[in-house]
């Protein structure tokens, strides 16, 4: 196989696993469906973590896109959206030895410390009046050509769960996720009780991750 | 333990996803120490939210993969947690902000203590008032440094409108906060720098801000006895200060909390 763009990691990643074929490859993916990835994303972490940097390329090249796609959904400006995604990246790189899987996959440590990172950047700016509502159905940005077949498959499986909640919820978790928001002004902007929104949020995730079929 | 009168589980979902203030999530992860059902439950939807992570991907630029993979090399990595809290996930990242509180301290410590010097050197001796001065100075940089290493410290910084930079450093738990600025504009001798809580019942007077005493630095200024909705303002006024801000603020921070 060639390695064409956006799939740039595959052939050095494979090299670059190493040990990580020891690992039993049972659980379904939250990002592919296909069984294995987040056991592998876990091993070659464990491989970061003692300073490996072939796996830290692989595990960047795995990893990147969700990071700097979730940076940019929240921040919105391309340029601090890309420095706060730097530092997210340069993150999993300093502490991977502090990853504890007993708390949940490596994709969903990453993707935690990037969705935490992007809020902190704008609460601390707290410029919410400049911010656009967005909606990720119709806004988030990317590019057919050079995106990875599974990359296309997670936002087809992901679209096809987040429209199987009800409107409220999955208003509520959009704006949340993606915009950034608080429960409290997710309240707001819809016009809803706090109480109710968060218990939408919370149904709504518990939903999600029962329609995707993600092991907890 | 029951959140804003609710069932605290109930604050799971939007804390899954980042959507909640500082204060709920300290109350929540205090919650989630003791509750290993709830772990259990973040877990599962953090992994939901790794899917929304996902699906938002965008690919990055070659330019941005060689600039985060130079960063990484050059960079050293943190050594195993010992100890660490089983619900503080994202630990890293706080023992990041935490060694910059670090930095900051001791840059602060090694100003105070250039001071210090340079008075105790002036003075060939130290005398009875200086040893006051000193010990005065050494009970303040306790009550700054007690400050800086609480628990929820956190750290703001913001520009200044006529040049220079404002930080604070905040501990909602304590109600007390660190002021201080560097590079502030010089003013005229009859004007001086006077700083503000700024809350929702008016402006109370925070303190005149001291001189830039080394390296550009305003020495730290401990202020205490804040209220929810307060922000911290800075003006500038006639030497002495006012009872109230008769200008704009050129800098104004929002502590963010409920306190």
């Amino acid at each position: 196989m060639t390695e064409g763009q956006g799939r740039r990691g595959t052939g050095r990643s494979r090299a670059a696993r190493g040990d990580a074929g020891q690992v039993p490859r049972t659980s379904p993916s939250p990002f592919t469906g296909a069984r294995g990835h987040a056991d592998e994303l876990g091993a070659l972490l464990a491989l970061v973590a003692r300073g490996d940097q072939d796996a830290y390329r692989a595990f960047f090249d795995r990893t990147a896109r969700h990071v700097l796609g979730t940076v940019l959904a929240v921040v919105r400006d391309p340029a601090q959206s890309e420095e706060v995604a730097q530092e997210v990246l340069l993150e999993v790189w300093r502490s991977a030895s502090r990853f504890d899987a007993s708390l949940g996959s490596a994709a969903a440590w990453v993707a935690t410390l990037a969705h935490r990172r992007a809020v902190d950047r704008v609460r601390s700016e707290q410029k919410a009046a400049e911010r656009e509502l967005r909606v990720p159905s119709s806004s988030v940005a990317y590019d057919e050509v050079t995106e990875a077949v599974e990359a296309r498959l997670d936002r087809e499986r992901v679209r096809r769960c987040l429209g199987a909640l009800t409107e409220l919820q999955r208003e509520s978790v959009t704006l949340a996720y993606y915009g950034g928001y608080t429960y409290r002004e997710v309240a707001e902007l819809l016009g809803v009780a706090v109480g109710t929104v968060k218990t939408r949020m919370r149904d709504g995730l518990i939903r999600l991750r029962d329609c995707l079929g993600v092991d907890s | 333990m029951r959140l804003g009168g609710s069932d605290p589980h109930t604050l799971a979902g939007a804390y899954a996803m980042d959507a909640v203030s500082e204060p709920d999530r300290a109350r929540f992860e205090r919650h989630l120490a003791g509750c290993e059902s709830c772990r259990q439950e973040i877990r599962g939807l953090r992994e939901a939210t790794a899917a929304l992570a996902a699906a938002a991907a965008v690919q990055p630029s070659d330019a941005f993969r060689d600039a985060a993979l130079r960063a990484a090399a050059q960079t050293r990595q943190l050594p195993p947690a010992v100890g660490q809290a089983p619900e503080s996930w994202t630990a890293g990242d706080r023992g990041r902000r935490r060694s910059e509180l670090r930095g900051w301290r001791s840059r602060l410590a090694v100003g105070v203590a250039g001071a210090l010097a340079a008075v105790a050197l002036a003075g060939g001796v130290v005398t009875y008032g200086m040893q006051h001065r000193l010990d005065q100075a050494q009970l303040h940089d306790h009550a700054v440094a007690a400050v800086l290493s609480a628990p929820d410290a956190a750290m703001m910084t913001a520009p200044v409108r006529t040049g220079g930079t404002a930080t604070v450093v905040m501990s909602h738990r304590e109600r007390v906060l660190v002021f201080t600025a560097v590079d502030l504009r010089l003013l005229p001798a009859a004007q001086s720098y006077e700083l503000w809580l700024i809350g929702p019942a008016g402006s109370r007077p925070a303190g005149m801000v001291p001189g830039p005493a080394h390296g550009g630095m305003a020495d730290p200024m401990v202020v205490s006895g804040l209220r929810a909705g307060d922000r911290v303002g800075l003006t500038v006024e006639p030497a002495g200060g006012s009872p109230r801000p008769t200008s704009p603020p050129v800098v104004l921070v929002s502590l963010g909390g409920t306190h």
